[in-house]
């Protein structure tokens, strides 16, 4: 364990350098003038910008609504102070409160919508809020705006000189910096990620999706309002076309330019539209269709922006971690087949409109056995387990699991209870490590590692030995081959510690090579007396490790019981060789 | 009364500008999957070309017409492969900013050239329009709302029921199968640029003379017209019709007997509650789950 | 080789400085903030062209106290954070001895609180009332502001063509919520209340719900505030199409060229309040024929070249370039005859007190009558 634990002040001592350096800045800058407002716009800008970080660069969720938020941090803080005599803080506070309730409504949409709708609720509510601000003129000051805001003190220290308060605005903005970035090496760091990269295997691995999102717009929010508050503080004055759809976009391009990966290139990407637009002055009206450009070609070349570019080649310098870690708890065990039934399945269906893709099937899995489905293509087999793990919502029919019923679970609560799969076509976090990705396997809630982050390092390192993995743990899972992802997906759900696996067509996709070891690898998770649930249609692997076998054709179970029984069945002779079926069957 | 079919009347003609501009939308949704936020774009270059030809050169307007839907079609054939097909494999959101900025290059590149003042533009008839029972019939309108129509049911027969339109719909569905099909993929793609840039063209020729030709004509237009698509029902096209009248008549009606200067926010406000309660819209299948 | 090059920087790094510093002794500078670009670039580039013009005349006949004027130009990209960055790199100059300001009042509001630390004098065109209100005294404006703007409609209504069902419809943006705050009262104080007051949205494709609240409140005149003029043109074809035909008094942009060009003949007949007519006095129609001549198109404002004419006169008359002085020249200056009409400086630092009205006459603008208040 030793040299394996997280360090608990990672970034903090680069963070208090920075932070002295930029309250040095702010204290040399003139007292007043140009480079005193270009910073204050940049730094109160880059603060909203790395909340586009965390919800689009993260999340994966795009929101065109941040200069609203910014506008509402500002808009509490002038109208609180102003009209309301409070303390800046406690307006802000309120504001913030207040910006990050509107964020959490946001995230909300994003129940069961994404992308373009997504895009659409951002936008509506940006509209509404600009025309809530220009018309509701009693309260709001209406489009005159706000003005004679004042600056706060700050335990006895006046920030009402320019230096002052922009030492604030840069220190909030350090700060906040380093908050994004150490967010993105926890838990919900990860699980964000991994919504972003594959929403269906962030559920299957406990990651309870809807919720990370809420949180994702929800931290956005806060983070824009923050940043609108020190604006408003920052200019004095502020009125409601200052957070309008066009500065939406203009936050969301500083976030694209930049990096959305990563705060650093939050603030890369502000700094620079803050300051080009100032320096390219000659360019004039054409500035603005060269900015146009810039967004397709930074799309085109720098998918992940000029931050992405530098991230690229520090991570190029990433080395594997040493040190010995505890092996896979499930060695520790002897495989053992009881009677003990800890999946039940119940007259199972699934409907698609009038295609009965699975049609009352019924079968139970032994704790400690390894149960294999088969069928030809198109039989229901890959619905069955969707269904299964709740990706598809049962037409009829209950699942029972440990006892418990799950049929209306969702898929994070299921695979909470200890219920992991892997996918017929691969579905990993593309944008994570080896280790990142089988790290959040270890850190579903209910495992028994998921409350220390330095044992799911360990457990995570401990599932990819036991993959024979370890060595490619820092690196980019996409630079993988196909074969190693499946081991890694396969690591990912043994790191969570599940009561049952459920694979979903291992064998696909693998050569003949690949094929002979993974069922040396099923043999020995079979030996440690894993319970497993493995859909495939290559007989030879399902003869090799299944103890049970169910037979699913037309999305009816056509036969249920030992390997020798059912290949037998001259039904299942038939549905495989494609035989005309009995018509009593 | 006649306060309200007078209502109903423009409500109608508004509502039909935004299922016209929605048509170009549905097209590329349904056959590329992208949502392109450069459609209004797509009209304000339109109406710029008929500036052009008719105001300038002096060219018969008709013509003038029908020769900015063809370069207008070109266009979108130059759009596709600089904004849509570098990024056609890493999914939706790239897309969508890259129409962004094609948005914001376009619009200004257009204000370099031509300035921001508005230009007026002769409409498709001589008269203004006629009274009948006290209430004003403008002729823009009742041909916006006659050709809308029109290019509604077309726009649905070459989809449903010829054998171009079902290879779109393969290519839409699934780009390996229909290639695998010997669905000329690529070709497919930029036909549906093409056509949705000679009809957001077409909209904004419609909707000159009642708007205006500037740079920012279609901006809010185009944003409307994307709600009322996904208020009739995402990637529909009967939808994108009812969805674009529905919204121009309450936006009408909720302005006059509601609130004017909120106007903008009915559209918005309609937008959310569909996307809270019914997100498949008025004639939108259930969003499909996929594993 | 490095030795060239560092040559080369040191002389690049040096002989700004020294230009600057060479010509500063040379010109009075004049700091501009102006839109160049965005939105409003276009009436920027005209406010521009009248200063240079003005710069031009002050220094063909001998300059200020000797030393020719220099106008330092920077753009405030059409919004208000550009225009408190371009103010604040002009305030580093310590050569600028003042300012010309902006047209737009959110944008002299975001740049206010700069103004009143630096304490220069700032020629300005919004027309905002609280601009000149807030106890900023480095502000001086050379155009009627909103409130004689609204009293002379109202009186032009009440006292001229004798209607008083008064029916107003503005934007919601400052500029026509301000006329409205401004109109009201006015109203009032002739015992009229509005029959309607309609406030709409900028950039609206359709007018209908407006036009017919207007039709159903039987007013016999309509007043407005439209800001953007594709608003007021669709408006007033809207108007006429579905049968309004009251009398029409509204804020400029009713007669502007571009809101003419637009709505043709539905303006015909209507009345507008404007600050710079071209008829309205000698002043205006020589500015106006030496603006042709240099730029082949009519000005539509002269607020600029006056507010650098005063600027310059004051700092004539106070002999001196301190802040100070020349604002106690500036409010020294009585029945100065500009462009903009007769500048009367009031202690707010409001030169103008008065507006022209115009009427539309078949596309030609003519000047009707200008209505001067003195309180």
């Amino acid at each position: 364990m030793q040299g394996l634990s997280i360090n608990p002040w990672r970034g903090v001592p680069q963070t208090a350098i920075a932070a002295i350096i930029v309250v040095g800045v702010a204290m040399l800058a003139p007292a007043q003038g140009y480079y005193l407002n270009i910073l204050m716009q940049a730094s109160t800008y880059a603060i909203a910008v790395v909340g586009l970080v965390v919800v689009l660069g993260y999340c994966g969720q795009i929101s065109i609504a941040q200069a609203a938020f910014f506008g509402i941090g500002a808009y509490g803080v002038a109208l609180g102070t102003v009209d309301y005599g409070m303390n800046f803080f406690v307006a802000m506070l309120i504001a913030v409160v207040f910006a990050g309730v509107c964020g959490l409504i946001l995230g909300l949409g994003s129940l069961r919508l994404g992308g373009h709708y997504l895009a659409m609720i951002s936008i509506s509510f940006q509209q509404i809020l600009t025309l809530v601000l220009t018309n509701w003129i009693p309260f709001t000051h209406g489009p005159d705006g706000v003005r004679n805001i004042p600056r706060p003190r700050f335990f006895g220290i006046s920030l009402e000189g320019g230096n002052a308060f922009l030492a604030l605005c840069l220190v909030v903005m350090v700060l906040v910096a380093l908050f994004a970035w150490r967010l993105k090496a926890t838990k919900l760091g990860r699980a964000m990620q991994a919504v972003r990269d594959n929403d269906l295997a962030a559920a299957t691995s406990g990651i309870d999706v809807f919720g990370t999102k809420v949180i994702a717009f929800g931290i956005s929010a806060v983070l824009g309002a923050i940043g609108g508050g020190l604006f408003a503080g920052g200019f004095g004055y502020i009125s409601p076309d200052q957070f309008s759809f066009a500065e939406s976009i203009v936050l969301l391009t500083m976030a694209l330019l930049g990096g959305v990966q990563s705060p650093f290139g939050a603030l890369i990407g502000t700094m620079l539209l803050v300051i080009l637009p100032e320096t390219l002055r000659f360019l004039k009206q054409v500035y603005l269709a060269v900015y146009g450009a810039a967004v397709i070609l930074i799309m085109v070349f720098l998918a992940d922006g000029l931050w992405g570019f530098v991230d690229e080649r520090l991570r190029k310098r990433a080395r594997p971690i040493a040190g010995a870690v505890p092996r896979l708890p499930l060695l520790d065990q002897t495989g053992t087949d009881s009677d003990d039934k800890i999946l039940v399945v119940d007259k199972l269906a699934k409907h698609f409109g009038g295609l009965k893709a699975v049609d009352e099937v019924s079968l139970a899995v032994r704790r400690g056995s390894v149960h294999a489905l088969i069928g030809p293509n198109g039989s229901g087999k890959t619905t069955f387990i969707n269904v299964v793990t709740g990706l598809y919502v049962a037409t009829g029919g209950t699942i029972s699991f440990a006892g418990r019923d799950i049929t209306k679970l969702s898929p994070h609560e299921r695979n909470r209870g200890g219920l992991a799969r892997t996918f017929q076509n691969i579905r990993v976090f593309r944008g994570l490590t080896v280790l990142e990705n089988v790290m959040i396997g270890a850190e579903r809630q209910g495992n028994d590692v998921a409350d220390s982050p330095d044992r799911v390092l360990a457990r995570a390192l401990a599932a990819l030995e036991f993959v024979d993995m370890r060595g490619d743990a820092h690196r980019m899972i996409g630079e993988l081959s196909y074969g190693h992802q499946r081991y890694v997906e396969i690591a990912r759900a043994l790191a969570g510690s599940p009561d049952v696996l459920l694979l979903d067509e291992p064998a696909a996709g693998l050569n003949m090579t690949e094929k002979v070891a993974l069922g040396e690898l099923l043999k020995r998770l079979k030996g440690h007396g894993l319970t497993i649930l493995i859909v495939d249609h290559d007989m030879k692997l399902v003869e090799q490790v299944a103890d049970h076998i169910t037979v699913l054709n037309f999305g009816k179970r056509i036969a249920d019981g030992t390997p020798g029984m059912v290949l037998s069945h001259p039904d299942v002779i038939a549905a495989y060789l494609g035989e005309p079926r009995n018509e009593a069957a | 009364m006649t306060n309200f079919l007078q209502l109903l009347f423009n409500g109608l003609g508004i509502g039909a500008i935004y299922a016209l501009v929605s048509l170009g939308f549905v097209l590329l949704i349904r056959a590329a999957s992208v949502v392109n936020f450069g459609q209004g774009e797509f009209s304000m270059l339109g109406a710029y070309l008929l500036v052009i030809f008719f105001n300038i050169f002096g060219i018969n307007y008709y013509l003038g017409m029908a020769l900015s839907v063809v370069i207008m079609a070109g266009f979108g054939v130059i759009f596709a492969y600089t904004t849509y097909w570098p990024l056609r494999f890493r999914g939706g959101l790239p897309v969508i900013i890259s129409t962004i900025g094609a948005s914001i290059f376009l619009e200004n590149m257009v204000l370099v050239l031509y300035g921001p003042s508005s230009v007026a533009i002769d409409g498709l008839f001589e008269s203004d329009g006629f009274e009948i029972g006290g209430v004003f019939l403008a002729t823009q309108y009742l041909a916006i709302i006659v050709i809308a129509t029109i290019l509604v049911v077309f726009q649905y027969l070459v989809f449903e029921k010829t054998l171009l339109g079902k290879k779109l719909q393969a290519t839409s569905q699934d780009k390996e199968m229909a290639s695998l099909l010997g669905i000329p993929v690529v070709f497919m793609i930029l036909i549906t640029f093409a056509y949705s840039s000679a009809m957001g063209g077409l909209a904004g020729m419609l909707v000159a003379p009642l708007l205006f030709v500037s740079v920012n004509m279609a901006g809010i237009i185009a944003l409307k017209a994307f709600a009322a698509n996904i208020i009739g029902g995402y990637g529909s096209i009967p939808g994108a019709i009812l969805g674009g009248l529905a919204l121009g008549v309450i936006e009408t009606m909720g302005a006059s007997y509601i609130s004017v200067p909120y106007k903008d926010a009915f559209a918005f406000a309609m937008l959310l509650a569909f996307l809270m309660v019914r997100p498949q819209g008025m004639f939108g299948e259930k969003i499909s789950e996929k594993a | 080789m490095i030795l060239t090059r560092r040559a080369a920087l040191v002389t690049a790094a040096v002989t700004p400085f020294a230009i600057g510093r060479a010509r500063a002794a040379d010109t009075l500078k004049i700091g501009v903030i102006a839109p160049l670009t965005g939105v409003v670039a276009e009436p920027g580039r005209i406010q521009l062209n009248s200063l240079r013009l003005a710069a031009a005349k002050i220094n063909a006949a001998g300059g200020v106290m000797g030393k020719p004027v220099e106008l330092l130009v920077e753009d405030d990209a059409s919004s208000n954070p550009g225009a408190v960055l371009a103010f604040s790199r002009l305030a580093q100059n310590q050569d600028i001895v003042g300012f010309i300001g902006s047209i737009r009042s959110t944008v002299m509001n975001a740049m206010a609180p700069d103004m009143l630390k630096l304490g220069k004098p700032v020629m300005f065109g919004g027309t905002d009332p609280t601009l000149t209100h807030q106890g900023n005294p480095w502000l001086f404006r050379c155009r009627p502001n909103d409130s004689y703007s609204a009293r002379v409609i109202a009186d032009f209504c009440v006292n001229s063509l004798k209607l008083k069902k008064v029916a107003l419809v503005h934007s919601t943006d400052a500029f026509g919520t301000g006329g409205k705050n401004a109109l009201l009262p006015n109203l009032a104080k002739m015992g009229v209340e509005p029959v309607l007051v309609q406030g709409y949205a900028n950039n609206q494709p359709d007018f209908t719900p407006v036009v017919q609240a207007v039709k159903q409140s039987g007013a016999d005149v309509l007043t407005s505030y439209f800001t953007n003029e594709p608003d007021c043109a669709i408006f007033a074809r809207q108007l006429r199409q579905l049968g309004v035909r009251t009398p029409w008094v509204g804020s400029p942009s009713v007669q502007s060229p571009v809101t003419r060009g637009l709505a043709k003949n539905a303006l015909y007949g209507t009345y507008a309040v404007a600050d710079f007519v071209e008829d309205s006095n000698p002043q205006a129609l020589s500015f106006a024929n030496d603006y042709r001549a240099a730029h082949k198109e009519s000005p539509d404002s002269g607020w600029t070249y006056d507010g650098l004419m005063i600027l310059t006169k004051a700092i004539t008359d106070a002999k001196s370039t301190d802040p100070t002085k020349i604002r106690a020249a500036i409010l020294a200056i009585k029945k100065y005859a500009g462009t903009e009409g007769e500048y009367n400086f009031d202690a707010n630092g409001d030169g103008l007190h008065g507006y022209n009205i115009v009427v539309n006459n078949n596309d030609k603008i003519e000047y009707k009558q200008h209505i001067e208040f003195t309180d």
